[in-house]
């Protein structure tokens, strides 16, 4: 149920971002809304849980990218496998280190992508934008994860703890 | 998971088939929501742009502030009204100079990743797109389509890194390879120090490259570098259609 809700949360700001860029131009302010649910759904509900996230999340994402088939759902299912793995290092403990945990995530996304387009494709045509847009996206993703955090602990607080 | 999205991206045969199956089985409606979602967008964008532009009549009384508020939107709809018309009108003129070999087609989001340049449209296989259509505006190209669902298709813009379309310099005897940078210039490569080619010169597609018909407009030569080493002049090319603000466009059927 809770993951359903996360999900369709993810949805909807995405399809929201995507019909919203068509309109005013959001260049350098495009935030990633997959990481931050993969990474609190991954953290505080478990590997289950977050791999079902990460796999509707990179389905949707796939599905409003021009980008090449498999590599959104590469990159958010290494995101999710760090995470899984990083679970016990890393210490969330407030919206703020939720904010840089998923800005380090993005950052982490990037360089996996070119990673991935340089190796497995030895694609560089793409390489300056990927790194021109890294640090802009990290950060704006951090700042909106703020949000996403205080909205899911306040759906938490008022309905999902009671439904459960 | 990790490794069929990793074959699929390396282009395996019967992987990619059968991710690009579920892909477009699962995004099959995603054309119907952002078509209706694009309503209340539209009215969030409105809202926007009509605060940026009411941000120096703060200063004024409540009064007037209130009065102006009212003529500002109305005005404001009424010009966004007699815009539409007009880019209408254009369109209109330009399919009936070719009638049936086009289709319109509405802009309904864009790539999610600023890493690419992709629209989506809102025409899909019921309306006849298919896959390498050149989609085009009456000022000239803005890229093909490179991946068609039920209902909705994905346009590359030609400013993506991807993409390279054949040119012409019109009036002269130049041609080049018109390559996207991600950002809002184009690189035309391939042309040689000794051609013929200057700022100011316009470009239209040569159809050689076998996507898009010849003689379509893509953008006017913005700078010529010929004092850098190697035989190919570095030249910038500014395209014709501003893709930020692509509201209608036209997807040509191949004949």
């Amino acid at each position: 149920m809770r993951v359903l809700v996360y999900i369709i949360i993810g949805l909807v700001c995405m399809l929201f971002e995507s019909s919203l860029s068509s309109h005013i131009s959001l260049d350098l302010f495009k935030p990633d809304f997959g990481i931050p649910l993969i990474i609190y759904v991954t953290f505080f509900m478990g590997p289950r849980a977050g791999f079902i996230t990460t796999i509707c999340l990179g389905f949707i994402q796939e599905g409003l990218s021009g980008a090449p088939t498999g590599s959104i759902m590469f990159v958010k299912i290494s995101i999710f496998l760090i995470t899984t793995f990083m679970k016990k290092q890393l210490y969330i403990d407030s919206k703020y280190s939720f904010a840089m945990t998923c800005g380090a995530a993005v950052l982490l996304e990037s360089f996996l992508f070119l990673s991935l387009s340089l190796l497995a494709r030895g694609e560089t045509g793409n390489m300056y934008n990927i790194l021109f847009y890294a640090i802009p996206n990290a950060i704006f993703t951090g700042f909106v994860s703020i949000f996403i955090y205080s909205l899911i602990e306040y759906l938490n607080a008022s309905y999902l703890d009671r439904v459960r | 998971m990790l490794v069929v999205s990793f074959l699929s991206f390396t282009n395996t045969p019967l992987v990619v088939k059968s991710f690009t199956a579920v892909k477009g089985g699962l995004s099959i409606a995603i054309g119907p929501v952002l078509k209706a979602i694009g309503k209340p967008t539209e009215a969030v964008s409105g809202g926007f742009n009509g605060y940026i532009n009411l941000v120096n009549t703060k200063k004024e009384n409540n009064e007037l502030k209130k009065q102006l508020d009212t003529t500002l939107i109305e005005n404001q709809r009424l010009s966004e009204l007699e815009r539409e018309n007009k880019r209408l009108k254009r369109i209109l003129n330009f399919i009936e100079q070719k009638p049936g070999t086009m289709i319109a087609a509405k802009v309904t989001g864009e790539d999610l990743k600023n890493w690419f340049r992709c629209i989506i449209v809102d025409k899909g296989k019921e309306s006849g797109v298919k896959v390498r259509m050149p989609v085009v505006t009456h000022r000239g190209i803005v890229g093909q389509a490179v991946e068609v669902n039920q209902w909705h298709s994905k346009v590359m813009v030609i400013n993506d890194t991807n993409s390279s379309i054949d040119v012409n310099v019109e009036g002269k005897n130049t041609r080049g390879l018109l390559e996207g940078t991600g950002q809002n210039t184009l690189k035309l490569k391939y042309v040689v120090k000794n051609d013929e080619i200057e700022i100011g010169d316009k470009l239209a597609t040569s159809g050689k490259d076998g996507i898009f018909p010849k003689g379509i407009p893509v953008g006017i030569v913005i700078t010529v570098n010929k004092n850098k080493s190697g035989i190919f002049a570095d030249i910038e090319v500014m395209p014709f259609n501003n893709f930020k603000q692509l509201d209608e466009v036209l997807i040509v059927k191949k004949q």
